[in-house]
């Protein structure tokens, strides 16, 4: 009786699409919306020093806050929680804020009346800093108890999770890590956005001799194959942040061949490796990171 | 964190047994259970006699690991913060505080980058003197290269306050000369002495008064222990960074410090200590200036809420 349960098998194929798509939609969430993401995906944003990464996700945080609608005004927000992990203590609210002002009023004229919202939408991003590898661990380990306190107050769920700017630290911290984030995603299934920051070959280019040292050094030395350019990186962290060695779903990379000296450039970002998904027609595209003044 | 034997004093959940258990599976401490798959120990836990009580001790467990990170905040809270205790403190420069809309922020990192004699202790000095002449705090500055000049502190606190060289203009200068405490340190291991202390003190509210913390500089305190060879150079670069920037936030300090210039690409100079502190200060200024003239200039290479180039003229 088992053994033909089993070959008639659970689902059809057409089932299985339905509730996948159901289950885990996809996630069109500006400016990361050109790239087909679900819940459940791991996306690491990888670039050097002031190419925009944070700002990436103080966008993406912004639009996963806001409402879909609100008093009749279509906002094409989520409507969800945001968590955002800060290792680097370096957030600044101020530029959430304006934002998230800036958003809030751009279809209305003025902020009359929308304090209310305003309010609401804070409050759906929770933010929590940490000083060594150790706190961002008793951090994970908690998270699961946190989100459900969380979900009970403000009646919705989580969809964001991000982490800005993985540092380096011991092998068995790392290891427990990416166990705990792995853990997280089968109860909570959400998005994780995680920055990285790398230095692109570019950087060595002072003597080509030390570069070579360097390259050959370097255990993990990966190249990336854009349509453009091949851009040699060292990495910084160990293998095992590179999760699918874990069986886990492999990450989209992300990552930008130029940094933006100027705030108010576009920024050229590519694919590096989009896993099983299937990449979409170009490779690169630009986001505009305008200064808010 | 403490070990499970010295947490049986206050939990008493953590008894013989409990410690053996744990013991079996490798946890001696707080840490490691940070380590461990919590969910599995559980599961370990079921099978034994005492599961109720084991189950108990874990749960403990998660309450103290629970409180050994910071607070969640939600964005509402954290403005508040920012807006109520996060002050804006003038450096008594008006083209830096121009150029920087107000001067230092509370909370942040800055970091004074320049080649010798452009003026990065001039400025250190003279937002110290600043902020004490207008009685807003007092001042802690670490010297580290016998650069700190008391007399040059007396000349700013002379021009700003307009002192009277009488009986009370004295006393009043005194009492300002007395709000800057400076330490000499000569090595990493010192300055993390000193961090530390001021650290204990600022959370038993004895030096709250505090606001500014200057390090000068703080690269002639890393260099020597960054070589080419070994990595605990960089992981004692990263503690200073991290316990910098937590001292600024959690007790809302300025937090000055400064950098030299090395030769970089062509000969251009770049700050010195390399692409991992970089990402450390919240801000990042460049000083330079001619020989032969007063005028500096300063110009802003990294700023969180601020276009990067900008840049100002200055004398002091």
């Amino acid at each position: 009786m088992a053994a033909k349960g089993w070959i008639n098998g659970d689902e059809s194929a057409a089932e299985m699409l339905a509730r996948v798509s159901k289950e885990r939609p996809f996630l069109l969430l500006p400016p990361l919306h050109r790239v087909p993401l679900r819940v459940g995906n791991v996306v690491e944003l990888v670039g050097p020093s002031s190419s925009a990464k944070t700002q990436i996700l103080i966008q993406a945080a912004v639009n996963c806050i806001l409402p879909t609608e609100w008093n009749g005004v279509h906002y094409g927000g989520l409507e969800r929680l945001v968590m955002f992990i800060d290792l680097d203590c370096r957030f600044d609210i101020l530029r959430l804020s304006e934002m998230l002002k800036h958003r809030i009023m751009e279809p209305i004229g003025s902020m009359c009346n929308y304090e209310e919202l305003y309010a609401v939408c804070m409050r759906r991003f929770l933010y929590v800093r940490c000083y060594d590898s150790l706190e961002f661990l008793a951090t994970l380990k908690t998270l699961h108890h946190r989100l459900q306190k969380e979900t009970k107050v403000l009646h919705v769920e989580i969809q964001l999770l991000m982490i800005d700017r993985k540092c380096i630290s011991l092998q068995s911290i790392s290891d427990t890590v990416v166990q705990e984030i792995r853990k997280l995603l089968l109860v909570h299934p959400m998005l994780v956005i995680a920055t990285k920051e790398i230095m692109l070959g570019k950087v060595y280019a002072v003597d080509e001799a030390k570069q070579n040292k360097y390259l050959l050094e370097a255990s993990d030395v990966r190249s990336i194959t854009s349509s453009i350019q091949r851009l040699p990186y060292r990495e910084f962290m160990p293998s095992v942040w590179q999760f699918r060695e874990h069986g886990m779903q492999s990450p989209p990379y992300f990552m930008n061949s130029h940094g933006a000296r100027n705030k108010c450039l576009p920024v050229l970002w590519s694919w590096i490796d989009l896993g099983c998904a299937k990449p979409p027609r170009s490779l690169n595209w630009k986001i505009a990171v305008g200064c808010l003044e | 964190m403490a070990p499970l034997k010295a947490l049986e004093l206050a939990y008493p959940i953590f008894d013989s047994n409990f410690q053996t258990f744990c013991a079996s599976h490798g946890i001696l401490s707080v840490e490691d259970f940070l380590i461990h798959d919590v969910y599995e120990l559980a599961a370990f836990a079921d099978q034994q006699p005492t599961s109720e009580k084991l189950k108990q001790g874990i749960t403990q467990i998660f309450s103290i690991i629970d409180a050994q990170h910071q607070p969640w905040l939600n964005g509402l809270e954290l403005l508040d913060d920012a807006l109520q205790k996060k002050h804006v403190f003038s450096t008594g420069c008006e083209g830096i505080d121009l150029l920087l809309g107000g001067g230092l922020r509370a909370g942040q990192l800055t970091e004074l980058v320049g080649p010798s004699s452009s003026g990065k202790t001039q400025v250190c000095l003279l937002a110290a003197s600043y902020l004490v002449s207008k009685n807003m705090g007092t001042v802690v500055y670490l010297d580290t290269g016998n650069s700190f000049s008391s007399q040059r502190i007396a000349q700013f606190v002379g021009r700003i306050s307009n002192c009277m060289f009488d009986q009370a203009g004295q006393r009043i200068f005194q009492k300002v000369m007395n709000n800057i405490l400076c330490y000499s340190v000569f090595d990493i291991f010192s300055m993390f002495n000193v961090l530390h202390r001021l650290e204990i003190n600022l959370q038993s509210q004895k030096g709250e008064q505090v606001r500014l913390l200057i390090i000068d500089s703080i690269s002639s305190l890393i260099t020597p222990i960054i070589g080419n060879s070994g990595s605990q150079g960089r992981a004692l670069m990263a503690s200073a960074g991290y316990l910098l920037k937590k001292l600024a936030q959690e007790h809302n300090l300025v937090v000055l410090v400064t950098n030299h210039t090395v030769g970089g690409e062509r000969g251009i100079p770049k700050p010195a200590l390399g692409q991992t502190w970089k990402s450390v200060p919240h801000v990042r200024l460049l000083l330079s200036g001619d020989h032969g003239n007063n005028i500096r200039s300063i110009s802003v290479l990294k700023h969180p809420s601020m276009a990067s180039g900008k840049v100002a003229s200055f004398t002091i």
